[in-house]
C-alpha cells in the first residue's frame, strides 16, 4: 500500500503519526482511504469541490501531482505520497 | 561570500538562528527589521536574546549581539512595522546584491514579500516553523520555481494554527533559521539552489527536498499571467488574534 507522510498540522488526525499506509490506486482514493481511517483530515488538504487546496502541495515521489493527473494520478503500493502545507509560523 | 549583503525580516524564532548563520558565514551588511520588543516567553527559540534584553526592541538587542559577534560587521537596525507600503519602500531602496530572508510569522507577509521581492528583482528565502518542523525555500525570480509556483496562497486564518497554540520547538526553529541563512548564502555566491524547497520534521530527522517544475500561468512568475491578488495582512501566526507585526 502507498505511504502517506503526514505534515505536522496534521497529525493531530493521525494520532501523531508521522506515515501511514493507505490503499488506493490513485491519489484520490488514498486520500478517501486516509478520510475512512482518519475523519477531518480530508477536508483540511481539499476544499469543499474536492480539490487541493491552494496552500496545501500533494507530491508523489519527488513529482507534484499537479504536472501529473492532479488527484486521478496513479499511484503504486511502493509509492510515497507527501502531503506538504504552507507553514506559517516564524 | 560574494556581495555579504542581507536583510532579515523577522528577528524571532527564525531570525535569530538565521542572524547568527550569515554572520558565522563572514556576512558584510546585515539590516533587521522587526517591531517587537524582546519577551521572556520567546527565549527558548529567540536565541540572540538573554532576560537581561527583555522589553528592548528586538533590532537593538540583536544589533549589539552581531556587533560582539563581529565588530567589522555592519549592522543596520530597522524597528519597523511592515506593510504593502512600507515593504514596498524598504525592498526598493535595497542594493541589488541584497538577499532578503522572510522570517517573519505572519502568512500572508510571506506571500505579500515573496511577490515585492519579484517587482524588486530581488533574491529571497522564505521560512516558516511550527511544532517540530518547517520549511525553506530559495527564490530567484526567473529562475527555477518561485514559492507560488509550489503554494498558490497563504492558508487562511481558520485553517492555519497558531504558533501560540501549538507552539514551536526551539530546536527546529534553529535548524531552519540555520538552513535559511546557509541557502541565503549560497544564492549570494551564485549556487544553484534557487527553487529547491527544504522541510524538516525534528520527529522524523529526515529532511526531505524537493525541486519543484515552474508552474505555468503561476501569478507568481509568469509574466503572462494576472498579478497575484493581495488583500490586507492577516494576524501574525504567534498570535491568536494578532498584531500584523513581524515577530
Amino acid at each position: 500500500m502507498p505511504n502517506v507522510r503526514i505534515p505536522t498540522p496534521l497529525r493531530k488526525y493521525t494520532q501523531g503519526r508521522e506515515e501511514v499506509t493507505i490503499d488506493g490506486e490513485t491519489v484520490g482514493s488514498v486520500l478517501d482511504g486516509l478520510e475512512q481511517s482518519y475523519p477531518g483530515i480530508k477536508e483540511r488538504i481539499c476544499d469543499e469541490a474536492g480539490k487541493v487546496r491552494r496552500f496545501v502541495n500533494v507530491f508523489v515521489g519527488e513529482d507534484d501531482i499537479r504536472f501529473l493527473d492532479n488527484l486521478a494520478t496513479a499511484v503504486k503500493a511502493s509509492d510515497e505520497i507527501s502531503i506538504v502545507p504552507a507553514i506559517a509560523g516564524g | 561570500m560574494a556581495g555579504g549583503r542581507f536583510l532579515v525580516l523577522g528577528a524571532g524564532g527564525l531570525g535569530c538562528p538565521a542572524l547568527l548563520g550569515l554572520v558565522g558565514a563572514g556576512a558584510r551588511h546585515i539590516a533587521i527589521v522587526d517591531c517587537d520588543d524582546v519577551d521572556a516567553t520567546n527565549l527558548h527559540r529567540q536565541v540572540l536574546y538573554d532576560l537581561g534584553d527583555v522589553g528592548a526592541p528586538k533590532v537593538e538587542a540583536a544589533a549589539r549581539r552581531l556587533r560582539a559577534l563581529d565588530p567589522r560587521l555592519q549592522v543596520e537596525p530597522i524597528p519597523l512595522r511592515l506593510d504593502e507600503r512600507t515593504l514596498s519602500s524598504l525592498l526598493a531602496a535595497q542594493p541589488a546584491d541584497t538577499v532578503v530572508l522572510e522570517c517573519s510569522d505572519q502568512p500572508d507577509l510571506k506571500f505579500l514579500v515573496h511577490d515585492l521581492c519579484g517587482e524588486h528583482h530581488l533574491d529571497l528565502v522564505i521560512g516558516g516553523v511550527q511544532r517540530w518542523g518547517g520549511q525553506a525555500m530559495a527564490v530567484r525570480h526567473g529562475a527555477g520555481a518561485c514559492f507560488r509556483c509550489v503554494f498558490e496562497a497563504a492558508p487562511p486564518a481558520e485553517l492555519a494554527p497558531s504558533c501560540a497554540a501549538v507552539g514551536v520547538l526551539g530546536a527546529a526553529a534553529g535548524a531552519l533559521g540555520f538552513m535559511m541563512a546557509h541557502l541565503a548564502v549560497a544564492l549570494d555566491a551564485a549556487q544553484d539552489v534557487a527553487g529547491t524547497l527544504v522541510a524538516l520534521d525534528l520527529r522524523e530527522l529526515r529532511p526531505q527536498q524537493i525541486r519543484p517544475a515552474r508552474r505555468a500561468g503561476c501569478p507568481g512568475c509568469d509574466p503572462h499571467a494576472p498579478a497575484p491578488v493581495r488583500g490586507p495582512l492577516g494576524p501574525a501566526c504567534a498570535t491568536a488574534a494578532g498584531a500584523a507585526c513581524s515577530r
